[in-house]
């Protein structure tokens, strides 16, 4: 049931950070809106529900993307699966672990999406990207995390009271 | 739904991303991917246009709009101007710097037959014009998303330019309504340039932080600062005398082959609203040498 507003959600994230958020640059990092979203799901709903929207937020970025489709899927349903892992919930309440999983999260997709791009050719400098890119990013995910969370639960919420559903 | 249910979700989504990037390599999603965009192009467009709609209501002074728009406007001429300027220079000094050249070619042969002959052919069809609607969603690209596609005549390859002659990028992939341009400050991006008074000639390229260099400078050129660099036009992929930017410094290592000059682009890229696609321009013919047989 979760796609229902999901997808809207996802594909109005992606164009927002396509649109808007790409301007945006705090220390040379920028936010990752559709990332966030999906850690922020998995923490929420856990790993089906998250890995889902994993999928769908991916091909949303990769449609907004000139580089080759599928980076973002890839690096996006593999970092929900990591969220979704028994011993996330060992990290401590709901907060500490969604903002620890927004920052380590961030790092993951990151890293591999720079693996996948050396594989494809693309050969980024990699300690420029972790330099300059990728820790800026951490950081700005991490604090962002909550907020993500206040906007998505209350969509949780509302399809609690809708009753459970499949997806 | 819950994990216990379907255990094996995880897994099949799993590889399900990874077989969409394996067929997007073997090249069979192109189908996909374009109907796809039909769907996220319309919400792009209307969330820039929302985007412009809101960033408008901001500006509550009324005045202060006007004053702005008008500094834009001068601005805009400003920037013709110079991109105008530079072209003529580019134009009449190379044209006669090479009819001078050409004189005392004649004068120290005067055993040839020459003829003189114009360059022709070098105009262009109608070129689209595309609105600037969004950035790469990969920060690892410098690319731009505009609203003209295939439908509009657009093709991979072909080069972008923006007000006047400066040269955006190049058209890297193209959806039915969408293009993704390479910019040419994209780590990927090379081009073939010339510095307009020296005629030194390099290659330009991008570099992760967004900056331009220009390398392949052989140690012996000398390179001024503020020189403008240009398109060499070699290769026949983009149209000689487009206009990349200035150049900012010069640096040499010993230990290296080449000395290397970093640019200042002569645009914002992240400013552009508009930029307008060339889909074909005339290159001077390049004869094939035919051996005569008697």
């Amino acid at each position: 049931m979760s796609l229902y507003f999901g997808v809207p959600i996802l594909l109005v994230g992606a164009v927002l950070q396509s649109v808007w958020l790409e301007r945006v640059t705090v220390l040379g990092g920028r936010p990752d809106l559709v990332l966030l979203f999906v850690i922020t799901w998995t923490i929420i709903r856990g790993l089906n529900e998250g890995m889902v929207w994993g999928m769908l937020g991916g091909i949303f970025c990769d449609l907004l993307s000139g580089g080759p489709f599928g980076l973002w899927t890839v690096s996006l349903v593999v970092v929900t699966f990591i969220a979704g892992q028994p011993w996330v919930h060992n990290l401590g309440p709901t907060s500490i672990r969604l903002a620890l999983m927004s920052g380590l999260g961030t790092f993951i997709a990151h890293t591999t999406f720079l693996v996948l791009m050396g594989l494809l050719g693309y050969a980024p400098n990699i300690g420029r990207a972790y330099a300059t890119l990728i820790m800026p990013a951490v950081l700005l995910n991490f604090i962002l995390s909550p907020f993500s969370f206040r906007f998505l639960v209350f969509f949780h919420q509302q399809s609690l009271q809708q009753g459970p559903g499949a997806l | 739904m819950t994990q216990r249910s379907r255990p094996w979700l995880p897994y099949l989504l799993l590889i399900s991303a990874l077989l969409l990037l394996a067929l997007h390599e073997a090249g069979v999603l192109g189908p996909l991917e374009d109907v796809l965009s039909l769907v996220v192009a319309p919400v792009e467009r209307g969330m820039a246009s929302f985007g412009d709609t809101v960033g408008g209501l901001f500006k509550t002074v009324q005045d202060v709009r006007e004053l702005q728009q008008q500094v834009e406007e001068f601005q805009r001429v400003n920037d013709a101007l110079r991109v105008e300027n530079i072209r003529l220079q580019e134009q009449y000094v190379a044209e006669n710097q090479q009819l001078r050249e050409l004189l005392n070619f004649q004068t120290d042969n005067p055993t040839y037959d020459l003829v003189g002959a114009d360059i022709v052919d070098r105009g262009c069809d109608i070129y689209p014009c595309g609105e600037v609607v969004g950035q790469d969603t990969n920060p690892y690209l410098r690319y731009l998303i505009i609203n003209v596609g295939s439908r509009d005549g657009v093709a991979v390859g072909m080069p972008v330019v923006s007000s006047g002659v400066t040269l955006v990028g190049r058209i890297a992939r193209v959806a039915p309504n969408l293009s993704y341009v390479q910019l040419i400050n994209d780590p990927g991006s090379q081009v073939a340039v010339l510095l307009q008074r020296s005629r030194v000639s390099g290659i330009v390229e991008g570099r992760e932080d967004g900056a331009l260099i220009m390398t392949e400078i052989l140690p012996d050129e000398t390179v001024e600062e503020n020189e403008i660099v240009i398109t060499s036009g070699l290769g026949g992929l983009l149209p000689k005398g487009l206009v990349l930017g200035q150049v900012e410094s010069v640096r040499y290592l010993e230990s290296e082959l080449f000395q290397e000059a970093v640019l200042r682009p002569a645009l914002d890229f992240r400013r552009m609203e508009v930029v307008v696609v060339i889909t074909e321009f005339g290159q001077s013919p390049v004869e094939e040498f035919v051996e005569e047989t008697e």
